[in-house]
């Protein structure tokens, strides 16, 4: 940071003068693409939770979709649970980025907490309520309904815990100077609390575009999230590049 | 470790005592765990994959009272080990050779973790409240209390590697933690990581009654408290000593 700070004094500095590095930084940085991709390919490609089965099918539907994707539910569930961790790697991350900006700690403890509550309710349990249902094939149609339902109202449902996280990063981006993040992707995040709102009907609506696979409850939001995503992986890594090596540790 | 007498009301001198605290609730209330753990009467053996709808909820009705022991302390103390690894965050953020992100990814980590932990034991009560229930369902509880207990090895294995990447990288000239616990952390995470196949097969040992699933899974996680716990008591008299406060 400071100018007279040269590559001759690194040594005498290094007991008493913390020097961060970035490498760890980078480290992590790579793994929030590479676990967002595994993240796509399991819920599009093989658990086939994205883009979801109807709401509105008889229970007979229901158990043949269980049986039909029973293999890639297996393979794609089953690696997510080995993998999730993933998940609060690519979180941990961006409340690092927010604890270097200059609005204090309180909005990165909040997105923290608000995702790493978010994890089971809006990405595990389907998981397991779809692995639960093809462990047995055999099971009452009626309980494999039910973990139909619960899955997937669960995955599409889980509102709060990220629009609580959404409402922490645009706040704090928007008071930041340090520019760790531009100004606009603050309300990227606030379009991501309104397709959160547009999701509230998938409690109640079994078909039409408010249903847990309808248009805008369900593809406004991946939408906006993909989109919000692809910035929040490019300016992440636009945040570490700009990150000085000689920065100290956070507090 | 003794703390000497004239550090006795600094704030740093309350920030070894608050982490030694926080250490100790791993052997308290790993004892109690290992008792809750021996109490189960469907871990020696662990229950199988292969038993029917109605032999899981006889299972229920014949071992009810144990059954609730069991889970009801793990339900009441398994969440009092998060303090123990919160000890390993604050460790992991005085690394002088590192930005402290894998401490803030470890974390987060640990708190969703936590949330799965949390959740299998009420699978088990659930079915327990009322194992009169139409044996299907008995049994599906049962299913989801195996898979959520035993599946989930993602978090940790997570915090695990960021542990041991974090002793790599913490290579200034007074490291926090000793070099092996890297390794050991890492070996840790690779013994536990098989465990995530109980969620897909049924038989083998890899089912959630599986050697690998069950013993080793369950052995790795024990062995690695028991292992860290004394490394963090070194650690943290260490850390007193450096700060002034012990000796």
């Amino acid at each position: 940071m400071s100018a007279q700070s040269s590559s001759s004094t690194d040594v005498a500095d290094a007991g008493r003068v913390p020097r961060a590095g970035k490498r760890d930084v980078w480290l992590v940085f790579w793994i929030v693409p590479a676990f967002y991709t595994a993240f796509g390919v399991i819920f599009f490609a093989l658990a086939r939770v994205m883009p979801p089965p109807r709401p509105d099918v008889t229970t007979d539907q229901m158990v043949h979709f269980f049986h039909a994707h029973a293999l890639t539910i297996k393979i794609g569930f089953g690696i997510l649970v080995l993998i999730v961790g993933g998940a609060g790697i690519a979180n941990g991350i961006v409340a690092y980025h927010m604890k270097r900006m200059t609005v204090g700690s309180v909005m990165a403890y909040c997105y923290l907490g608000a995702m790493s509550v978010g994890a089971l309710p809006g990405c595990l349990l389907v998981a397991f309520c779809f692995l639960t249902a093809v462990y047995r094939p055999g099971r009452d149609p009626q309980l494999l309904a039910l973990l139909y339902d619960l899955g997937l109202l669960s995955y599409v449902g889980s509102l709060g815990c990220f629009a609580t996280a959404y409402f922490a990063f645009a706040v704090a981006i928007l008071y930041d100077k340090n520019e760790i993040f531009p100004k606009w992707l603050a309300y990227v995040s606030i379009w991501q609390i309104v397709t959160e709102i547009m999701a509230v009907p998938v409690f109640v609506s079994k078909a039409g575009p408010f249903a847990w696979n309808g248009s805008i409850a369900f593809w406004l939001g991946v939408v906006v999230f993909g989109f919000w995503l692809s910035c929040v992986i490019v300016f992440l890594m636009k945040a570490t590049e700009r990150q000085p090596v000689d920065e100290p540790p956070l507090d | 470790m003794q703390i000497l007498a004239e550090a006795e009301d600094l704030p740093k001198t309350a920030n070894i005592k608050t982490q030694l605290v926080s250490l100790w609730t791993a052997p308290v209330f790993g004892v109690v765990l290992l008792i809750a753990f021996l109490a189960f009467p469907g871990f020696f053996p662990p229950m199988s994959p292969d038993m029917t709808a109605e032999q899981v909820a006889k299972f229920y009705s014949d071992h009810t009272a144990l059954i609730r022991f069991s889970m009801i302390t793990f339900n009441l103390c398994g969440i009092m080990l998060l303090p123990f690894f919160i000890v390993i965050v604050i460790q992991m953020k005085r690394m002088a050779t590192q930005s402290h992100v894998f401490a803030y990814c470890y974390l987060t980590a640990a708190v969703s973790g936590a949330t799965l932990f949390a959740l299998a034991d009420i699978f088990y009560l659930v079915a327990a409240f009322r194992p009169d229930r139409n044996p299907e369902l008995v049994m599906l509880l049962n299913d989801m209390a195996w898979m959520i207990f035993i599946a989930p090895v993602g978090a940790f294995v997570a915090m695990n590697l960021l542990l041991g990447a974090a002793v790599y990288f913490d290579d200034g000239p007074s490291p926090v933690f000793p070099r092996w616990v890297g390794h050991y952390a890492i070996a840790t995470a690779l013994a536990m990581a098989p465990a995530a196949g109980a969620a897909v097969f049924a038989t083998g040992p890899l089912a959630w009654n599986g050697v690998v699933s069950f013993w080793l899974r369950n052995a790795a996680f024990a062995l690695f408290v028991v292992v860290m716990f004394f490394v963090l008591r070194n650690v943290l008299h260490r850390q007193a000593v450096d700060e002034g406060v012990a000796t």
